[in-house]
């Protein structure tokens, strides 16, 4: 059921009003591809961009963050947190995306909340735009069940009307309080007709259509697949190609894991505790006291990844660890492709 | 009393020395907490004793190779700074050259006073307890070391790729424009400067691992269409690889 029919122009003349509260980060072309930045001007946002080639999480869980301040003096320590809560808000993002953040909000939400994280999360207002097809070539989101975004957003748009020349009407869903009373306080739009919920049906019925399948079997059952895959021979064989650089865990929008180091001030009494990205493909990733690394290989690592995304995350929080963006894929240039490995070892057990 | 602090250089273009310098606003800071000691005074006076010396520049010469020697001696830790000093660096270059052609055109008819010797890192004549590669030499690199050591902290290089540095800095992977870069081979720390600003990575930092590079071989043989040789030159533009073929 849709809540609302917005469309473009208004939508981002809305953007833009909020743009004095919040900073608005969306998609921008840049070298024929599109990046999520921070703009100054609604207008330099393509909300028609096929596909980032990262995900917004940097500004949600940046690549480098400092987390206290602490100060030693005279015998004693102290230490200030650095809490980040600006207000700002992702203007376009797939469902792919929508889902991966849901997936941070719960990995950074169980167990020791992560304020950090939290904090940013809570001052975040997020714009979907669903995807009516395949963004490009290579994405496997509708094996991943992440083609459609059932929450994790204030407001998704679907694209129900594109003329492709910039006029596109959008069926808007609600998807917090927040979300609602935006566009509902600033009246825009109008209520949908029977015929727009008709269109909408249309929509989703195209859209089944519109995704190729890139595995023949059911997600389900990739567990299954991969508790039976452990001593594979692909391991091995696929991860010889592997540079260990981790750019598909850096590119990974469900990718969370960090390192903690400290930085001190010339003075050596102060600093700041920090963290910053970590990915298990590096090699020092699972480096231990000792000098005992113990997934010190290449294959054991890529192991790891794999099951991770297929199987543990997935076994621990509920929703799929990889949501088929395929951002893994074309990030490495080594060619080792995720949807390559699913497919095989379907066909070896 | 404030730690001693001496910059040597061999055969470089001093560069990396330069690269304290341009740590202009913790200049104050870094002279506040060590004396730095010039380092030509430093060589003739023998009772001098420093605690750390930074060396740039590669051994290229027979008087390059007495000099690392006492500088050893003179110093408690010794840091290799930049790809020259690490690696042999750009002078390495020589190393496949017939000695004889790159005397003549580069020191002309007075080559004969100018003797010289394979390029090669400090390293290979000395024990050197620290490296900092690059060319330069990352300064805020050279920063942490000082404090991890004035501090009493262990310091490391990282021990991954540029590529990871380029993720973080939410570059487009210069592959995706058909361009072969050396950032999956070469070891971070630069920030991956090169690429940020559009150039492939030349690996002037030395190799991210051996694996990393035997993942290269296959790769480029198995997945690229590209003559080896021009991996092999850029591999060797810095000294970062020197064999005559890809493992």
């Amino acid at each position: 059921m849709l809540d609302r029919i917005v469309e473009k122009n208004e939508l981002l003349e809305l953007v833009d009003e909020l743009s004095r509260e919040r900073t608005i980060i969306g998609p921008v072309p840049r070298e024929e591809h599109y990046f999520y930045e921070a703009v100054k001007n609604v207008r330099e946002l393509d909300l028609g961009f096929n596909y980032c080639v990262y995900s917004p999480k940097a500004f949600l869980f940046p690549p480098t963050e400092t987390l206290f301040r602490f100060e030693a003096q005279d015998g004693s320590f102290g230490a200030t947190p650095v809490l980040e809560d600006r207000p700002q808000a992702f203007v376009g993002v797939h469902p792919c995306d929508i889902n991966a953040i849901r997936l941070l909000d719960r990995a950074f939400s169980r167990d020791h909340a992560d304020e950090h994280y939290l904090s940013r999360r809570g001052a975040t207002f997020i714009i979907g735009i669903d995807c009516p097809k395949a963004c490009i070539e290579g994405v496997f989101c509708v094996d991943m069940k992440s083609n459609n975004a059932e929450e994790g957003f204030d407001i998704m748009c679907y694209p129900l009307e594109d003329d492709g020349k910039g006029q596109v009407v959008y069926g808007v869903m609600f998807g917090t309080k927040a979300g609602r009373e935006w566009i509902l306080y600033h009246q825009a739009g109008r209520a949908p007709s029977v015929k727009d919920e008709r269109d909408f049906k249309q929509y989703q019925r195209q859209k089944e259509q519109a995704f190729p399948r890139s595995i023949p079997y059911d997600v389900d059952t990739l567990p299954d697949l991969l508790e039976r895959s452990y001593d594979s021979l692909l391991w091995e064989a696929t991860a010889r190609r592997c540079y260990s650089c981790g750019s598909c865990n850096l590119s990974c929008p469900t990718c969370y894991c960090f390192d903690v180091y400290d930085e001190l001030d010339m003075t050596l009494t102060s600093g700041e505790r920090k963290r910053e990205w970590d990915g298990c493909q590096l090699p020092g990733f699972a480096l231990v006291a000792g000098d005992h690394n113990f997934r010190g290989k290449a294959a054991s690592r890529l192991r790891h990844r794999i099951y991770r995304k297929g199987k543990w995350v997935r076994e621990r929080e509920g929703i799929s660890g990889c949501v088929g963006c395929a951002r893994c894929d074309r990030a490495c240039t080594a060619k080792i492709s995720s949807i390559e490995i699913y497919n095989q070892l379907a066909e070896e057990v | 009393m404030k730690p001693k602090i001496a910059v040597f250089s061999l055969t470089s273009c001093e560069g990396c020395s330069l690269a304290i310098l341009e740590l202009e606003n913790q200049l104050l800071d870094i002279l506040g907490a060590v004396e730095i000691v010039n380092f030509r005074e430093a060589m003739t006076e023998r009772d001098c004793d420093i605690d750390i010396g930074f060396v740039d520049g590669a051994v290229s010469t027979p008087t390059d190779v007495e000099e690392i020697k006492e500088m050893r001696e003179h110093c408690k830790a010794l840091v290799a700074i930049g790809a020259c000093a690490c690696q042999g660096g750009i002078n390495s270059l020589k190393n496949h050259q017939n000695e004889d052609d790159y005397r003549s055109y580069v020191y002309g008819d007075g080559a004969k006073h100018f003797p010289t010797i394979k390029a090669q890192p400090i390293s290979a004549f000395v024990e050197v307890e620290y490296e900092l590669p690059g060319c330069p030499m990352v300064k805020e690199e050279f920063l942490a070391l000082v404090k991890a050591v004035l501090s009493g902290q262990q310091w490391a290089l990282p021990q991954t790729s540029v590529c990871v540095e380029c993720k973080k800095q939410g570059n487009l992977c210069l592959y995706e424009k058909g361009i072969i870069c050396l950032g999956p081979v070469t070891l971070a720390g630069c920030g991956a400067i090169c690429p940020t600003f559009g150039s492939k990575c030349e690996g002037c930092r030395g190799l991210a691992s051996d694996e990393a590079l035997q993942a290269a071989s296959i790769n480029l043989r198995e997945q690229y269409d590209i003559p080896l040789e021009n991996i092999l030159a850029d591999l060797r533009f810095y000294g970062a690889y020197q064999e005559k073929s890809l493992p």
